[in-house]
């Protein structure tokens, strides 16, 4: 079965994939130095704070000293991701021993930082020229409504009452990947990564979008550098501060643009000038990316008798669930459907896996169950799984057919030849045919070719 | 007691309590060395620096103990901007109320600054954390301490040291003065914190990146300082005396250094000392632990 995952790994990923001379170029911005440090393993960040100020290389073998013998694993993965992003260079002296030393760039940003202590990128606006500013809560259910906007729009292009501004090569671009249409006529349809898209939760989504959004961004002519710096610097503005779009250039004016369409900023106009408002979406950038188990209030209670109740408003979560659940009516503030059979197969059908499901409603469970343990009930989670693995009762190998053996022995010797490299998967003696896994079509084109010799 | 709940927050977030001496008889018999106040607050600020910058959710709560009083002094969670300066002022400010207090004039060599008192301020403010919620910073205390070890704060200061020891924060000790602390070592001991007392007093911001910065979550995988040896002497209920034997009731465990009539704490009566040998099984070794 091909598996389609998308991968939601991290930003730092995206970083570290970034060529050398960009990486060194980034380093420069002293905020793209602190996200970088805060998203290392705890370990990795203690050797860098231990680190900063020596100037001297250190040995891999005195580094190992610092620490215990049970650590060892976490010790190689933490120098491993630091060589990775560049954050430590790692040199062989005359002895051929390796040592190691900080990036020149990122080691003077940090020491920098600890002695002067963080700045802010920008100062934000006197409230006497920003009338009213939209409470803390006002902002998160603006960011969680444009959201969700933007994911209706993206799902069904036709449903979601107001649409986004986003404009449509850039939607075209996010729905790529999601959506397949085979034709104009019919309409399109979610991609099987599409379904796993929808069940992953907020942060992981975002991530999933943003990194669309940079790897497209040389097709628009923007550096990705150049983003990447500047979504990184917008995690370190205040939440529900205003800044003033007169500060930023023009390109992030335009940049600042999507992102409020996707909920990440609230821009806002004043009698002279505008400002924009960073959401916790966008403050939580760099470290949501980097760690995605933040959590949100759930609102799915599930019974033992597969019946579902969803205390939601919102038009996604009825939609999501119509992905793996048979809705049976719909209440103001409340969404009730069943589990069965059917409406599972057909999730599978579009594939969605058990286990998709499974923490899908695990993680958006109602405060009144979370405190349970477990918090769907256990009969459900089975019988997900269960359904799942009745679809899968036929296992397919990739196999080649032999047949019209010039003699019994050569026959089994091919037998044998093929039981040696664990290929065999039937055989009818009799009739002198046989079956072997495609894996070892090579080998036993081979061994005929020398039988016949 | 509310427990310590589980965290649901990563496993390097943490909330550091810095207890900072700032006794200022200890500080000025430190004049004449190289190592005088600002140059130690500058060291600490870089730290608490360093300390926000690994984490955004980390939090530093600092706490100036002083001769008289002790008070907070900065909170990284009600402060963002322009630490240092928040800081400094906030301390000069301590400082001048904490001189305002005095009332003798001179005091016989160093003094004692309040450790106690600085040491159940930082564990309320982390009570108070804990029932804030499930989600909280794993917390711990870090001791910045000079001054020589008050006796008459023996008691005060056990139970402290038995109250972290019981909500399960480390309390890590940094001595910055001439002589090791009794008091500390106990505490980290007991509390499973690192206690140390810097060589090099210059290079105190290596000490406190390198051993004060690690979060709990890598202690259990990085060498860290081990206790060499640990003073357990206690001081005695009733002069406050610090002693190697003593006399301790029976029946509250107080200590003593003389032998009394009565238990000054549980009233409970004792028997006669037998007067022929002094030195019989009532009297016995304190230093047993606790």
């Amino acid at each position: 079965m091909p598996q389609v995952k998308i991968v939601a790994r991290n930003f730092m990923d995206m970083v570290a994939s970034l060529p050398v001379m960009k990486l060194d170029m980034l380093y420069g911005n002293s905020f793209i130095c602190e996200a970088i440090l805060r998203s290392l393993p705890p370990l990795a960040k203690k050797y860098v704070l231990q680190m900063l100020y020596i100037d001297i290389p250190i040995t891999a073998k005195s580094m190992e000293e610092w620490v215990l013998p049970d650590g060892f694993s976490k010790h190689k993965v933490a120098i491993d991701r630091l060589i990775q992003l560049r954050v430590m260079m790692e040199t062989f002296d005359r002895k051929k021993e390796a040592t190691y030393q900080l990036n020149p760039k990122f080691q003077f940003n940090l020491q920098k930082h600890i002695v002067h202590g963080g700045i802010l990128p920008r100062e934000p606006m006197p409230s006497n020229i920003t009338v009213r500013l939209p409470s803390l809560e006002e902002l998160e259910a603006y960011a969680v409504e444009q959201w969700e906007c933007f994911l209706l729009n993206l799902i069904s292009s036709s449903e979601g009452g107001k649409t986004t501004n986003i404009s449509s090569s850039m939607m075209k671009i996010f729905k790529r990947g999601l959506l397949s249409q085979r034709d104009d006529r019919e309409p399109p349809r979610l991609t099987e990564s599409g379904f796993q898209f929808l069940l992953m939760d907020t942060n992981a989504q975002l991530w999933y979008i943003i990194r669309e959004y940079i790897t497209n961004a040389e097709e628009r002519g923007v550096d990705s550098a150049d983003l990447i710096a500047f979504l990184l610097e917008l995690s370190f503005h205040v939440t529900g501060q205003a800044y003033n779009t007169n500060t930023i250039t023009d390109l992030q004016r335009s940049i600042i643009k999507d992102l409020s369409d996707l909920g990440l900023v609230k821009l806002q106009q004043g009698r002279k000038e505008s400002w924009f408002i960073p959401t916790k979406l966008a403050t939580n950038l760099s470290i949501s990316l980097a760690d995605t188990t933040s959590r949100k209030q759930g609102f799915i209670v599930i019974e033992t008798n597969f019946r579902l109740y969803a205390y939601s408003t919102s038009k996604l979560h009825c939609e999501i669930l119509r992905l793996f659940a048979r809705v049976e009516y719909q209440l103001p503030n409340l969404i009730v459907g069943a589990i069965n059979k059917e409406s599972l197969y057909k999730a599978f059908q579009n594939g969605i896996t058990s286990e998709q499901i499974v923490s899908f409603l695990q993680q958006n469970a109602h405060p009144r169950v979370a405190e349970r343990i477990p918090s769907v009930p256990e009969n459900v989670t089975d019988q997900i799984r269960l359904w799942e693995s009745d679809l899968n009762r036929v296992e397919m190998t990739p196999a080649h057919f032999y047949d019209e053996f010039p003699s019994k022995d050569v026959f089994e010797a091919a037998c044998d030849f093929a039981r040696e490299y664990g290929g065999l998967l039937w055989e009818d003696s009799k009739r002198m045919r046989l079956v072997v896994k495609a894996d070892i079509l090579t080998e036993m084109k081979e061994f005929l070719r020398r039988q016949k010799q | 007691m509310t427990p310590v709940s589980s965290k649901l927050y990563a496993d390097d977030v943490s909330l550091l309590m810095v207890l900072v001496d700032t006794n200022p008889y200890f500080w000025s018999s430190m004049k004449n060395t190289a190592f005088t106040f600002p140059k130690f607050i500058s060291h600490v600020l870089a730290f608490l620096n360093s300390i926000l910058l690994l984490n955004q959710m980390n939090q530093v709560v600092v706490i100036a103990t002083g001769f008289n009083s002790c008070d907070y002094v900065f909170d990284s969670s009600t402060s963002s901007m322009q630490r240092a300066e928040c800081l400094l002022e906030k301390l000069e400010d301590f400082v001048d109320k904490d001189e305002s207090l005095s009332q003798e004039d001179s005091v016989d060599g160093v003094g004692f600054s309040l450790l106690s008192g600085s040491l159940s301020m930082a564990l309320c403010y982390i009570q108070r954390v804990f029932r804030s919620g499930p989600l909280h910073p794993q917390p711990r205390i870090l001791c910045l301490h000079g001054s020589p070890d008050g006796p008459g704060q023996y008691v005060a200061v056990m139970n402290s040291i038995f109250s972290a020891q019981h909500s399960m924060v480390p309390i890590d000790s940094c001595v910055i003065g001439s002589q090791h602390s009794a008091f500390l070592q106990q505490a980290s001991y007991i509390t499973g914190g690192v206690y140390l007392k810097p060589q090099v007093s210059d290079g105190l911001f290596q000490y406190l990146s390198t051993v004060f910065a690690t979060d709990l979550h890598s202690r259990s995988f990085l060498q860290l300082p081990r206790p060499v040896g640990v003073d357990f002497r206690a001081s005695c209920f009733c002069h406050k005396n610090t002693i190697d034997m003593g006399f301790i009731c029976s029946v509250c465990l107080s200590i003593f250094c003389k032998h009394h009539k009565k238990c000054s704490t549980c009233g409970s009566n004792f028997g006669e000392a037998r007067k022929q040998d002094p030195s019989a099984s009532d009297q016995r070794r304190t230093s047993d632990g606790s």
